[in-house]
């Protein structure tokens, strides 16, 4: 048996565990006093084959075909401080730690709090409701999942490289860099965190968090690759407990040292991801609508005619409702646009990527509490790739505690 | 002089008879009982009891405010047997299961078939009370502070409520086909009036189980059983 697979089943047997103690006290597992609390989501997503690969966060992980084991723990060192770790396994492949950072709030009496680690991104909303059970359709918005042409460690040398991998974000080669094809970037990871330090300070109605991060929105790390930080932040407005707001900003250095060293000395410098979000919640009675507007720009370096002058653009907007139709049942829908600024080549004026737009539509039911069945229907358009046009039908069963 | 007597007398009846109506109204009251035999005791809860435990905030931004904690060491008593005269017509109540500090106050709140309980918010955040119990199936939606919902319990058995949006808040309802139960007070202490005479089971539930079964046999009225419970 392989460390993998050890690992593997360590995790399953912990997460079996929680499954037993939770069904029997419908509370979360909890040791040393309550100091040391554990809890975990197993889900499962089944669809057929996305053969227009619209909803793969990475090249071998479609997120509607994924299995997922994920355990989360929080230890209290002290009435301030604490420690959150959190591990998944995507279809029993060895474990990733997902999360590690400390938490400290040093006045009891003030909303500040300090974190530093492997810590939840603060940008937008929906990276921190990114698990299963919080998420009321199988699928992530594409603003957080789409894979577009970019990479952080290949650039084009031209627009035509560019141009004509529209729509071919899950395998992307460019002929500057790295040689070996590998999946592009989203606008924003829903899939991993970055590490660094963040702080937030809350004051009724408005909360603000501001971070120092390795990576970037599209490309988080745990160390750093390229000797750039990032910056974010995001304040939030919550003037009842109906509404809340939030407006988000970034900005951090994005490609790879190993791509800056082979470019030509009138082409190295700095190349950014910057990106701003909007995000609203509204929620009342049986109904929560959500919408949420994500825009990011890339500079790449402008090498070989044509030339890749202007930055790329990126926006990335959805709008999603969820009701309740009785107890433990719902109906949710989502709809979404992906679209991107336009670039001159020898082509013409066109998107540098791709615009994606999907619409889906699913149900949930919850026969128990710590049970959730999720299907949906999704359909994709797609101006541009091998596949432009998809309709999907996924089921999730999600199991947490 | 017999007239001023007269009028001082005549004076001094509605006193005296207003006096004894200020007596008796503020002597302590005498709560009126059915007829028939009483069930008290205690109840000891040794064991210690579950906490109401919050999930690994991992995706928060900061730590969560402090938080109340249910009182799980209350328990219900109550008859599990009983002539079958005992279970005609109970009397369908009103009760009111508060939301406060993210908290569920009462943790446990025992009432008969039929009766309705009303779910008021108290906190500046919404709740969504539901539950997915045999015996009740609700969902409430989300409402904010100062409103409430209310919820008819037609069948008895168990219901355990939760709130949606915080996942660490539950409560249970006990909803019985019959009167003859009771809440523990803060000291343990409980106590079942008007029990017909016969032979019982007794039980006593605390924290989500039964913890405790006794065959208890009641005499005529007036009679009064006494019966403690340790609960390890």
């Amino acid at each position: 048996m392989s460390s993998c697979h050890r690992c593997v089943a360590a995790l399953g047997a912990l997460v079996a565990c929680l499954a037993a103690t939770g069904a029997r006290a419908g509370d979360p597992w909890s040791l040393l006093g309550g100091r040391l609390r554990l809890g975990a989501e197993v889900s499962g997503t089944i669809a057929p084959l996305d053969q227009g690969w619209f909803n793969y966060s990475d090249y071998e992980l479609n997120t509607l075909r994924l299995f997922r084991l994920d355990l989360a723990a929080e230890a209290r060192l002290a009435s301030f401080a604490s420690v959150l770790f959190e591990a998944r396994t995507d279809n029993l492949r060895a474990p990733q730690v997902y999360a590690l950072y400390l938490r400290l709030r040093p006045w009891a009496d003030r909303e500040i709090d300090l974190q530093a680690g492997l810590v939840p991104p603060v940008f937008g909303a929906f990276a921190r409701r990114r698990y299963a059970y919080e998420n009321p359709l199988p699928s992530l918005p594409l603003a957080y999942q789409y894979l577009t042409s970019l990479r952080e460690d290949a650039v084009p040398a031209r627009a035509e490289d560019l141009v004509a991998l529209r729509g071919h974000g899950w395998q992307v080669r460019y002929p500057v860099g790295s040689p070996d094809p590998a999946p592009g970037l989203p606008l924003v990871s829903g899939e991993r965190w970055d590490a660094g330090l963040e702080l937030r300070v809350g004051r009724e109605p408005l909360s603000l968090a501001l971070a120092i991060t390795q990576g970037t929105l599209c490309y988080p790390l745990v160390r750093d690759e390229n000797g750039g930080k990032q910056v974010s932040g995001r304040l939030a407005w919550t003037p009842s407990p109906s509404l809340v707001a939030g407006i988000s900003g970034a900005s951090g250095e994005f490609l790879s040292r190993e791509v800056d060293q082979v470019l030509p000395a009138r082409a190295q410098g700095t190349y950014r991801q910057k990106a701003l979000g909007l995000d609203v919640q509204w929620s009342a009675g049986y109904w929560i609508v959500r919408g949420e507007a994500v825009w990011s720009r890339w500079n790449l370096p402008a090498l070989d005619a044509t030339l890749i002058e202007d930055p790329l653009d990126a926006l990335g907007v959805y709008g999603e409702v969820r009701r309740k139709l009785g107890p433990g049942l719902y109906a949710a829908g989502r709809a979404e646009r992906l679209a991107f600024s336009g670039i001159e080549s020898v082509l013409g004026r066109m998107a540098w990527d791709a615009p994606v737009t999907r619409v889906e539509a699913g149900a949930g039911w919850s026969p128990v509490r710590h049970l959730l069945l999720k299907a949906s229907w999704q359909h994709n358009w797609r101006d541009g790739g091998r596949v432009r046009e998809s309709d999907l039908v996924a089921g999730q069963a999600v199991l947490w505690y | 002089m017999s007239g001023p007597a007269f009028s001082l007398v005549s004076l001094a009846a509605p006193l005296v008879s207003l006096l004894l109506l200020l007596a008796s109204a503020l002597a302590p009251a005498q709560e009126a009982r059915p007829p028939g035999a009483t069930i008290r005791g205690r109840v000891e809860v040794r064991r210690e009891p579950g906490r109401s435990e919050v999930r690994p905030a991992v995706a928060e931004l900061g730590r969560h405010g402090s938080r109340d904690a249910p009182d799980r060491r209350r328990s219900v008593v109550y008859l599990e047997t009983a002539p079958q005269a005992a279970f005609e017509a109970p009397a369908p109540g009103r009760a009111v299961l508060d939301q406060r500090n993210e908290t569920f106050v009462p943790y446990v709140l025992a009432i008969t078939v039929g009766s309705t309980v009303e779910f008021p918010n108290s906190d500046r955040v919404y709740h969504n009370v539901f539950s997915l119990s045999k015996a009740k199936r609700f969902d409430l939606g989300r409402y904010p502070r100062g409103e409430s919902r209310s919820v008819r319990f037609d069948q008895p058995g168990v219901v355990r409520v939760f709130c949606e949006i915080h996942s660490h808040m539950s409560a249970f309802i006990l909803v019985f086909a019959h009167r003859y139960f009771a809440t523990t007070d803060a000291e343990g202490r409980f106590r079942v009036d008007g029990v017909p005479p016969g032979p019982y089971t007794l039980a006593v539930w605390n924290d989500g189980s039964v913890r405790d079964r006794r065959e208890v046999r009641v005499g005529a009225s007036g009679d009064v059983v006494e019966q403690d419970f340790v609960v390890e």
